[in-house]
């Protein structure tokens, strides 16, 4: 199936290994990622004026159609994703967050090389793909499904969507490490993601816990990567 | 734009925050925001209901209210509302108006208003003296795997009024 894809700003940058990651697992599973051309920043939370912001992933959503990408739009980063959502208003092609098409049904065809089992993991999903319930993915145990899949051990069902508080990171950085240290503390193992606000937060107030992205786990399972 | 526009009501930030007043005038008074709102994880008491009601009964907002201040998007109080109402919305309406940003808010739109991208090595610069002050340096060698320099990309096509918006950190 053939995608537009939206890697948003982070993941051109801080977070582009989840784009390498996520590239290559589309690729596995015969689907292609074509990046949106001239694609613009979706301006995050940093609009007051809702209209304005709309309006940049409007566009976004525009130079999309040029692509001809049937299936609809991949957006990653969970506030880009949100915004894509509000701003297409069910009229155009869909949007899609990547964890909704990566289901049991779909990574089952995978090939496993390696398995998960003795390992602990807690899925963290934080807030926008949980909420609001409009733009929530609808599956919020797929991460959970694969994991236990291959033999690992869910911990952390009480804090996965909790929020860590990265949106106050570069505002009140108390309040982060405070929400973070409540996540962190409230679970168990190595913290799998999908967003890098969060992956931001927890890794700089974790001491010693592995925080990996979901497709770092995909990656390690298919042999990918050797270790996680 | 006229300075009836501009003023701090519920009309007007109802306007900006994408809805009407009729939008957050359903609130029933319940306090659910208040009980589900991640601020008191902070143990600082929030309550959203108060500061939508300031608004309804047209009292000057304090620019210290906990839910200004820390409000982190994380829509509980939209999911636990009966109404569904959007506080974050209405939160982030609020502070453009008040022009409540720090410098690497500010530095974010900055880069969009000159890229159309938010390019964090610019970012990261324009917002360093925030990020010494702050104490952000003693994270940087966490933050080793997010280093990725490569030059910035010019968006086409961003649209004038919006890069406009972008650079002055203002609603229209």
């Amino acid at each position: 199936m053939r995608y537009a894809y939206y890697p948003g700003c982070s993941l051109t940058g801080s977070a582009r290994r989840l784009d390498r990651g996520l590239k290559k697992i589309f690729a596995k599973l015969g689907h292609e990622l074509c990046e949106i051309p001239e694609w613009n920043c979706c301006g995050a939370f940093e609009f007051g004026d809702r209209g304005a912001l709309i309006e940049l992933s409007k566009t976004n959503l525009e130079k999309s159609r040029a692509l001809n990408a049937g299936e609809g739009v991949v957006a990653p980063c969970p506030a880009c994703y949100k915004n894509l959502r509000e701003a297409h208003g069910g009229k155009t092609q869909a949007v899609y967050h990547p964890l909704e098409l990566l289901g049991e049904e779909v990574t089952g065809s995978l090939n496993i090389q390696n398995d998960l089992k003795g390992q602990v993991f807690t899925p963290y999903y934080g807030c926008l793909l949980m909420r609001p319930d409009e733009t929530a993915i609808r599956n919020k145990e797929v991460m959970e499904s694969f994991i236990t899949r291959l033999g690992g051990e869910i911990d952390g069902a009480k804090v996965k969507a909790k929020c860590c508080g990265g949106n106050q990171f570069f505002i009140n950085k108390w309040a982060t490490e405070k929400l973070s240290h409540a996540v962190l503390e409230g679970s168990k193992g190595m913290i799998v993601l999908f967003c890098p606000l969060c992956h931001m937060a927890l890794t700089s107030f974790s001491r010693d816990r592995k925080i990996v992205y979901f497709t770092d786990l995909l990656l390690y399972a298919t042999g990918e990567r050797t270790r996680l | 734009m006229r300075a009836s526009e501009q003023a701090m009501t519920i009309e007007n930030l109802a306007r900006l925050a994408g809805y009407e007043r009729k939008d957050f005038a359903v609130c029933l008074g319940c306090k659910i925001c208040g009980s589900v709102c991640t601020i008191n994880d902070l143990s600082v008491a929030a309550n959203p209901q108060a500061l939508l009601s300031s608004l309804f009964l047209e009292k000057e907002l304090k620019s210290d209210d906990p839910v200004l201040h820390y409000c982190t998007n994380c829509y509980n109080c939209t999911s636990a509302c009966p109404w569904h109402i959007r506080i974050p919305e209405i939160v982030r309406a609020i502070k453009g108006k008040m022009g409540l940003e720090t410098p690497f808010e500010k530095a974010f739109k900055s880069s969009v208003g000159i890229w159309g991208r938010v390019y964090e090595p610019y970012v990261f610069l324009k917002a360093l003296p925030f990020l010494v002050r702050g104490g952000y340096l003693a994270y940087l060698t966490r933050w080793r795997e997010y280093v990725n320099f490569h030059l910035p990309h010019k968006v086409r096509n961003v649209g004038g009024a919006r890069q406009k918006d972008a650079r002055g950190g203002k609603a229209r």
